[in-house]
């Protein structure tokens, strides 16, 4: 009896949800409802869904770079994967922990809201990354960004700066000495590097003349003096390596993980955390390192350009381009069951984990032929206008992810090369360092633009 | 003798911009992960419960045991010495008359609680008889239940001295 009234709600409900969509649907043409679920989609999963992944990485990469191997050996019926699955066996454990909050905090939804606060801040910035040119379909262009709007850089800018209240707020709600010496290092930090990171933009928004990220990576697909690609590290190096600087302390990772600072304080803010809650801040932190890896990549690293030929030039040369990636793509996965099979090796010659080899070089030399089969039919049977968009579009994103996981890979080199600096030499160099050079910096870029007009 | 001045580091310009400092200690950390990434071999970790360490010397002081006359029994006379000198009072004994001709006393039950055990080593020092030794070798012990590790007299003597170890 009661359960009908909620069952008519539930109905009546799908089904105004489902002539919503129908009626956006029909407005819209498919294909750019596709074209916005892929981006969503890329947005999604390289913001939060590779958070085990990059932890994973982080593990590996402290491990190889101190001699170490790692998390290696957990695994499913001998899967294990470079040991992924360990990463997956944490979240899970941090699922199923129980959630317990201290009784002596006294405002339990500040408390419960800043780790959300974060996240959603350090996950929205993800939203104006350019993965591709856009790409034009039946004649009609899409932009290849989770959101398709114009405000680009100001996008980024609002929420990496928004994101730090939320660590303010977690420390501060903790109520613990930790915490709030965590939440005051950090608001002490953005104040000190938010200044030269916003002048050094500035410097770039003059170079390239848009605000719009879009705009930036097309003016980086040219030639400076003709032979070097006119990426923003060429073009402004000064401005590249403040953003650079600044973009690791807006991350709160190391050398500027000082909010944290685990030998010190703790755990800084999140000290009071625990279970889930610890883990968004975790995924956050992931999160931020991937959006800083995203914007350094697009503002100064060619985004999604590929060097020295640009989306004329990729459209122009496609079947060339594709016999090239036959011989490239397969080859290079040939070499990758190579590796595999020499550095999978467990003492006991019974050993489980020795199927996950012959399973996964089966795979990849099945992906190898499957591949080069595909790419040769694409290039000796040519392209139509469409299936060049979308080829070119592939080879763009493609090129994107690649140096989007290098910059993530430098993220992690760097922090486990570099010691924590202390709190007073972060101000310092902000203040004293950072903001004059940008400053600078700016007189001689539009020195340079006045005088070239 | 006159004095040595030693210059101070961080007074030339190179120091002062640091970041040919921080390139030096990414080029050296990337050495070490390239040469790791290409060949894991080369990585000293063991692959712990297939490999077990090789490198436990024979002072190394592992989980106690009795030791026996050739005949078996113990030799343990239960004077409470070991006991008493044990700073964690982890031993527990029970005494009875012996009437072979081995000693005049024998412990009915002699029992060591693994998790109080400090492994420090007094009982073996104090022991006059040489009668409880830390040469098993055996370095980690494991159990379900906090009651499994009070080890009582039978595993005690059934302990071994450690396979690697000369014999002396």
């Amino acid at each position: 009896m009661s359960k009908a009234p909620i069952i008519f709600i539930i109905v009546s409900l799908l089904l105004t949800i489902g002539y919503a969509i129908y009626s956006v649907a029909s407005a819209m043409a498919l294909v750019s409802i596709g074209v916005i679920v892929v981006n969503i989609l890329l947005a999604v999963v390289l913001a939060v869904g590779l958070t085990p992944v990059f932890v994973w990485w982080e593990r590996r990469v402290a491990g190889l770079i101190q001699d170490r191997l790692g998390p290696n050996r957990c695994h499913i019926g001998g899967f294990r994967l470079g040991g992924v699955i360990q990463s997956i066996a944490d979240m899970l454990k941090l699922v199923f922990k129980e959630d317990f909050t201290p009784s002596f905090i006294k405002y339990k939804f500040l408390f419960t809201l800043a780790p959300g606060i974060v996240f959603i801040c350090y996950f929205l910035t993800f939203g104006v990354i350019p993965f591709a040119d856009n790409i034009v379909l039946d004649g009609i262009s899409h932009q290849m960004q989770a959101l398709p709007m114009n405000i680009g850089i100001m996008w980024f800018i609002a929420f990496a700066g928004l994101s730090v209240y939320g660590i303010i707020l977690g420390g501060y709600a903790s109520q613990s000495k930790f915490g709030l010496l965590g939440s005051i290092r950090a608001s002490a930090q953005v104040i000190s590097y938010e200044a030269a990171m916003g002048l050094s933009l500035i410097s770039m928004l003059l170079t390239y003349g848009s605000i719009h990220l879009n705009d930036m990576v097309v003016a980086q697909g040219d030639l400076l003096f003709g032979f070097i690609p006119a990426w923003g590290i060429f073009m402004q190096p000064l401005a590249c390596i403040i953003f650079i600087v600044t973009v690791f302390a807006e991350t709160n990772r190391a050398p500027f993980d000082l909010a944290e600072g685990e030998s010190e304080i703790v755990a800084g803010y999140h000290t009071e955390y625990s279970a889930m809650r610890f883990g968004l801040f975790q995924v956050s932190e992931f999160a931020a390192m991937s959006g800083g890896a995203a914007i350094i990549v697009t503002i100064f690293f060619g985004g999604y350009q590929v060097p020295y030929l640009n989306t004329e030039a990729l459209k122009e040369h496609i079947s060339i381009i594709l016999m090239v990636l036959m011989v490239v793509v397969p080859l290079s996965l040939v070499m990758f069951t190579g590796w595999i099979k020499k550095n999978n090796v467990w003492p006991d010659k019974n050993d489980i984990r020795f199927r996950e080899t012959a399973i996964l070089v089966k795979i990849f030399l099945g992906m190898a032929f499957s591949l080069f089969v595909l790419l040769a039919y694409l290039a000796f049977t040519g392209l139509s206008a469409n299936g060049t968009s979308i080829a070119v579009t592939i080879l763009q994103v493609a090129t994107f992810l690649t140096k989007f996981f290098m910059m993530v890979l430098v993220f992690m080199w760097v922090r486990w090369t570099l010691l924590r600096i202390r709190y007073d030499q972060l101000q310092m160099l902000g203040w004293k360092i950072l903001l004059p050079l940008s400053l600078l910096n700016i007189i001689i870029t539009a020195t340079v633009i006045v005088v070239g007009q | 003798m006159g004095i040595k001045v030693v210059k101070r580091h961080g007074s030339s310009l190179k120091d002062k911009l640091y970041l040919p400092a921080i390139f030096g200690g990414m080029k050296t950390t990337f050495k070490h992960f390239s040469k790791n990434l290409k060949d894991t071999s080369k990585i000293i970790s063991m692959s712990y419960p297939e490999v077990q360490p090789a490198d436990i010397t024979d002072n190394y002081r592992g989980v106690h045991r009795l030791t026996k006359w050739d005949d078996g029994s113990e030799k343990c006379v239960a004077c409470y010495m070991c006991a008493t000198a044990c700073p964690a009072e982890c031993i527990f004994i029970e005494a009875e008359e012996r009437f072979d001709d081995k000693a005049e006393k024998r412990p009915t039950a002699f029992s060591i609680d693994l998790l109080e055990c400090v492994y420090c080593g007094y009982c073996v020092e104090a022991c006059p008889c040489d009668a409880i030794r830390m040469d098993t070798g055996i370095f980690s012990f494991v159990a379900s239940k906090r009651s499994d590790f009070l080890v009582d007299k039978e595993y005690l003597m059934n302990n071994e001295r450690g396979k690697d170890f000369p014999n002396d």
